[in-house]
């Protein structure tokens, strides 16, 4: 189908969507939105803030200030207008991935746009957690939208979408390590014909001062909103002190509410460490393919980060459309599949049993977030698999790839 | 802020209720005359089922009824002390178990999934009783077991067994008689644990039962007069065994046509008894009971309705920016972290009965607190905080605008 015409009949379609009571169903739903990206809290910070209380004084509110200064001066969140903001946020993601999509196999367009576009915006880890108001769909338009601009080489655009996903995710700062590879290389597949990264150090250190530049700009905006720094404990410090053990399916919640305090420092720091290790092996042994490492991120963000919601691992799901010359060497799509329906189908079932029935205890969807990891981290490996040995290419003969 | 003030006023507030307090006294003794509303500010219950074993399901299921229809109205569990000598539910001979139903068809589950039995089993004795009613219990009991009443409680107090001539049998092996009930209230009342008691008995010559009492503010209605049988109502078919009594079955039909709001009298109540349908000569004795039965609330004994003051409106100030009315402001929904999960038999709040008195001066604290608000909220701070919100705003469009127009 035309790209032209099916992209805003699929948009269209889910602002269609977002103005029935279906997003008042999902407001609450855990699996769709965390603490961190919570639309009630949203609302609540932003009407605690223009009552004049401090909404960082305690509370449930953990957004960041940005999002504070915008929803309560530029954009005001009624049940008109956050329709249209979630569906802008899936709309402009959606086409970066198209562009993304575009700039790496180097044309204009092509029949597999729709497919692309599709594999977003009809993908239900996507669209449900926008339905449901999460401002994860910002993040993950905001995480696209610096792919993109780093795709077309524009270095301060795309250094800035990662400052501002860096504002709202903690987290993603890791996606540094990628996005700059991918800033000093060029976005085009080369997974088929790997080379060894033409080491241009010089080049990473302007990056790396622009981007610590806009970081600091928009840390100053947040300041100056609140008016100090309570702002930083409450926002970025959920990631590393894990305050809030609201059910998600993520795999730290279950982890730290059986934790005795005594060693809750410890099991943090190595929570947080073991995000962290995987950036920069990940670039090294992709550094002939920075988008492939970037998503590859993505993947291990989506499945070991503190707070995921549905649209992390949507995300990753999603930008596999990218990567047609890696699905003939997938090991195992069908198992990943079906581990992905599997979990999809346990995470609210086991939910109510648990919450709403009272049948079950959290056991249940602690075991439900247990496959979910598994699918993810199945997904993960596949990817990893494949994308390496794309290079090895058919085998001849009896042998067979053991090890990359 | 409020707790430094929160001593003294509250001792100016004794003290100014100390001077008050002949002038309120009169008043709710002219209140009384004039047959004006009741001086209660919280209501309890005390459901008896006194007799044990499977053919008495009845009782269970009359102690139930009660029990749910005192809840749908509005007393909380914590006010309710429920005393059930057997377990019908999960009695091995009850073919649906977990359920109890008092009508043949068992159209309506009284077990339900959240109901608190405090006292149940063997623990039903004279003893227990008697202790619940005077509060005279080992420290060691705890509050949920306890009738934590004060001088402005009602209390419902319902008993239903195998009763006699000023007698009622407990567990089959023990009986409590009308005097030791007549004396415990007395002993309630030089305790000040109540405000008034309705008593309501439902057993063969119950009439007997509350002969004896001779405490003020205690209204007493029992099913059947002396030398007169009780009668059940209906068995039901596949639980084998009479399901509901006659008089117990038509008081709680009267029940069900009330809400928190009715505005239906005890009066209203005892005119209901039908001598014919109930088979027994039911009785009332109001001797004691000092207001007049036509202005006595039915929801002053069986539902937990509270008084409220209105205070005079806060003047609030206008929001930051004012759209057109037709758009809602950003809604606050109370942060629900298990929306989903079924709460009590009574879903909806309490309902709030405005005093009529709209020249009520509001308490000293809460003229304190609407002060501290509104000089917190001063017009300078709200303006500061516009200039704030909006310079940050400003300072991210202009730093994304600028690294959009550079173009790399």
């Amino acid at each position: 189908m035309d790209f032209r015409l099916a992209f805003p009949a699929l948009v269209a379609g889910r602002l269609l969507l977002a103005y029935t009571s279906l997003p008042d169903v999902l407001k609450n739903d855990h699996q769709l939105s965390s603490p961190l990206t919570s639309y009630s809290r949203l609302q609540e910070g932003v009407y605690l803030f223009q009552q004049g209380f401090d909404p960082y004084s305690g509370g449930p509110f953990r957004h960041s200030p940005l999002l504070l200064s915008v929803f309560s001066t530029v954009f005001p969140l009624t049940r008109f207008t956050s329709p249209i903001l979630w569906t802008a946020c899936d709309a402009v993601a959606a086409w970066a991935l198209v562009r993304i999509w575009r700039a790496r196999q180097n044309i204009a367009g092509s029949m597999r746009d729709t497919l692309v576009a599709a594999s977003y915006l009809l993908n239900p880890y996507i669209f449900l957690p926008s339905l449901a108001f999460s401002t994860s769909s910002i993040e993950n338009a905001l995480c696209l939208t610096s792919l993109m601009f780093a795709c077309q080489g524009r270095s301060s655009a795309a250094l800035m979408a990662l400052a501002l996903l860096t504002h709202l995710s903690l987290p993603s700062i890791l996606l540094l390590f990628p996005v700059s590879l991918l800033l000093l290389t060029d976005p085009f597949s080369h997974l088929a014909f790997p080379r060894p990264f033409v080491a241009r150090i010089p080049s990473l250190p302007p990056l790396l001062a622009e981007f610590t530049a806009y970081f600091l700009g928009l840390c100053a905006a947040a300041t100056l909103l609140c008016g100090n720094t309570t702002w930083v404990e409450k926002t970025w410090g959920a990631f590393l002190l894990l305050p809030d053990l609201t059910p998600n399916p993520g795999l730290w919640w279950y982890f730290f509410t059986e934790m005795f305090d005594h060693f809750r420092p410890f099991f943090l720091m190595v929570f947080s460490v073991h995000l962290l290790i995987y950036a920069l092996p990940l670039c090294i042994k992709y550094q002939h393919d920075g988008v492939y490492a970037t998503y590859l991120l993505l993947g291990v963000l989506a499945t070991f980060k503190a707070y995921p919601t549905l649209s992390d691992p949507g995300l990753f799901l999603s930008m596999s459309a990218l990567f047609p010359e890696t699905y003939p060497y997938l090991r195992h799509p069908i198992v990943t599949t079906l581990l992905h329906l599997h979990a999809s189908l346990l995470l609210p079932l086991f939910h109510n049993l648990w919450l709403t029935q009272g049948t079950g205890n959290a056991n249940f969807f602690y075991a439900s977030t247990l496959v979910f990891g598994m699918a993810n981290g199945a997904a993960l490996l596949d990817a990893m698999w494949a994308g390496l040995r794309v290079a090895i290419g058919e085998m001849r003969g009896e042998c067979e790839v053991a090890q990359e | 802020m409020q707790y430094r003030h929160y001593n003294t006023l509250n001792a100016l507030l004794l003290l100014s209720l100390c001077f008050l307090a002949p002038v309120w006294s009169s008043n709710s003794q002219s209140a009384v005359q004039n047959g004006g509303g009741s001086a209660h500010t919280n209501n309890w219950a005390v459901l008896v089922c006194a007799s044990r074993y499977w053919f008495n399901y009845r009782h269970m299921a009359n102690a139930l009824g009660m029990y749910r229809t005192v809840k749908r109205l509005g007393i909380p569990d914590s006010n309710i002390i429920l005393m059930l000598a057997d377990d019908a539910a999960c009695n091995s001979r009850n073919r649906y178990p977990g359920c109890v139903f008092a009508n043949q068809g068992r159209h309506l589950d009284l077990y339900g999934d959240n109901i608190e039995v405090d006292y149940r089993g063997y623990e039903v004795t004279v003893e227990n009783f008697l202790r619940v009613l005077t509060g005279r219990m080992d420290p060691s009991v705890p509050r949920s077991k306890r009738l934590l009443t004060d001088d402005r409680s009602n209390i419902f107090v319902y008993m239903t067994g195998h009763g006699g001539n000023e007698f009622l049998k407990f567990q089959d092996n023990e009986e409590i008689s009308a005097f030791d009930i007549a004396d415990a209230f007395e002993q309630m009342w030089q305790k000040k644990r109540y405000n008034e008691i309705f008593f309501m008995i439902d057993t063969c010559q119950a009439n007997t039962m509350y002969s004896k009492f001779y405490s003020p503010n205690v209204l007493a209605t029992g099913s059947s007069q002396i030398h007169e049988n009780s009668y059940s109502y209906e068995n039901d078919n596949d639980i084998g065994v009479a399901v509901i009594d006659s008089y117990t079955h038509y008081v709680l039909e009267f029940m069900e046509g009330i809400n928190k709001t009715s505005q239906t009298t005890m009066q209203d109540l005892f005119n209901s008894y039908d001598v014919d349908k109930i088979r027994s000569h039911p009785g009332v004795r109001m001797d004691l009971f000092h207001r007049d039965i036509r202005h006595a609330l039915v929801t002053d004994f069986f539902g937990g309705v509270a008084q409220v003051e209105v205070l005079p409106q806060l003047s609030t100030e206008e929001p930051i920016w004012s759209h057109n009315a037709s758009m809602a402001s950003p809604v606050v929904p109370a942060i629900d972290l298990f929306p989903l999960t079924k709460g009590n038999i009574t879903e909806e709040v309490q309902d709030v009965e405005l005093t009529g008195d709209k020249t009520a001066v509001p308490h000293p604290f809460a003229l304190e607190l609407m002060a501290a608000v509104q000089n917190s909220t001063s017009q300078r701070e709200t303006n500061y905080r516009t200039v704030r919100a909006w310079a940050s705003a400003a300072l991210l469009v202009a730093l994304v605008g600028w690294v959009c127009s550079r173009g790399k």
